[in-house]
């Protein structure tokens, strides 16, 4: 179940106030070495779980679209390759914010994996390339006010990071909008 | 009395009032070179971005802080003549802005946190409206993500 609580788990130390280009390597984020799962140790897996539910989730999409099967209309095939243009770079997004969450987390080589850390399964995505988009546009938005959730309990520089995800997060939900009208137009 | 924090506090809503003069000064460039409904959106960020010039200064003084002032001219990082250019300067702007704002989420109180969070957000939207694509990390720099790693 919860993670062991003898594992010696340790964020990593973060320069990150950008405003302060010369701020160095300073003594305020120093590296700690909790004897137990820090709080925010907790935070970042919540959140490192939640961006391999929504890569999860984007990969069921991609999976449908590129296969919409023999019986569907040109029309149809057309949103659905769209759609895979669309999602493309925003996959790419959330991978790289998954990485640079799974760099702040530093697990010595002989622990378990925790369940957080193996991917989830998101539930079934529609088949319909509108209504995948819904879905689309729902989990970001619930991703994006889930991390600002995380914020008060996060120490500074993960709290940069967190923020950061979640105005990307806000960033995709207008192209799932524009995706969502298209395929709207396309089907009159 | 003015603890450390306090300071941090004030400097870091210093830091973001003053790239909020620069982006109120810099949109009147980005409107000047645009027309149409372009224009109409830069119009509408200009207001955004004042709005939060008065937000920030207003939090300044309930502070006891005086706020900076507008610089007279700024350098501008690109030429603009063209269209094209304006919207480039636009996302210059509005990236200064979301790494100033990310200067308050670092802050240890939770609401002014939660204010520069919602700024990053706001800042981001803007940059991918005039930039017409997406980034992974609005206002971070590459330094800053670079960062971990270095455990002796």
């Amino acid at each position: 179940m919860a993670a062991s609580p003898t594992r010696r788990v340790a964020l990593a130390a973060v320069v990150a106030l950008p405003l302060a280009a010369a701020s160095g390597c300073g003594g305020i984020n120093v590296l700690a070495a909790p004897p137990r799962p820090a709080p925010d140790v907790a935070l970042l897996r919540s959140a490192i779980a939640a961006e391999q539910l929504l890569i999860a989730r984007y990969l069921n999409v991609l999976r449908d679209a590129g296969n919409p099967g023999g019986a569907t209309s040109a029309a149809r095939r057309e949103d659905a390759a769209d759609l895979t243009a669309a999602l493309e770079p925003m996959l790419a997004e959330h991978r790289a914010h998954l990485a640079q969450l799974r760099s702040r987390l530093v697990v010595p080589a002989d622990a378990s994996p925790s369940p957080s850390e193996r991917a989830p399964t998101a539930p079934a995505a529609p088949a319909d390339p509108g209504a995948a988009a819904a879905y689309l546009r729902a989990a970001e938005q619930a991703a994006a006010a889930a991390m600002l959730d995380r914020l008060p309990h996060a120490p500074a520089s993960l709290a940069q990071l967190l923020a950061s995800i979640s105005a990307s997060e806000a960033t995709h939900v207008p192209v799932l909008d524009a995706v969502i009208l298209d395929t709207g137009r396309a089907a009159r | 009395m003015t603890s450390p924090a306090s300071l941090a506090t004030t400097a870091a809503l210093q830091a973001a009032l003053a790239a909020e003069h620069a982006a109120v000064y810099g949109y009147g460039v980005v409107g000047a070179n645009l027309t149409g409904s372009r224009q109409a959106a830069a119009m509408t960020d200009w207001v955004a971005h004042q709005v939060a010039r008065d937000t920030l200064e207003a939090m300044l003084r309930s502070r006891g802080a005086e706020p900076v002032a507008a610089a007279v001219a700024y350098r501008l990082p690109v030429t603009v003549r063209t269209p094209g250019q304006a919207a480039s300067l636009a996302v210059f702007l509005e990236d200064r802005v979301a790494t100033a704002y990310l200067g308050l989420v670092a802050l240890s109180d939770i609401s002014i946190r939660q204010f520069g969070a919602l700024q990053v957000r706001a800042a981001a939207l803007r940059a991918a409206a005039w930039r017409g694509s997406t980034v992974a990390f609005p206002g971070l720099t590459a330094s800053a993500l670079a960062a971990p790693r270095h455990r002796s």
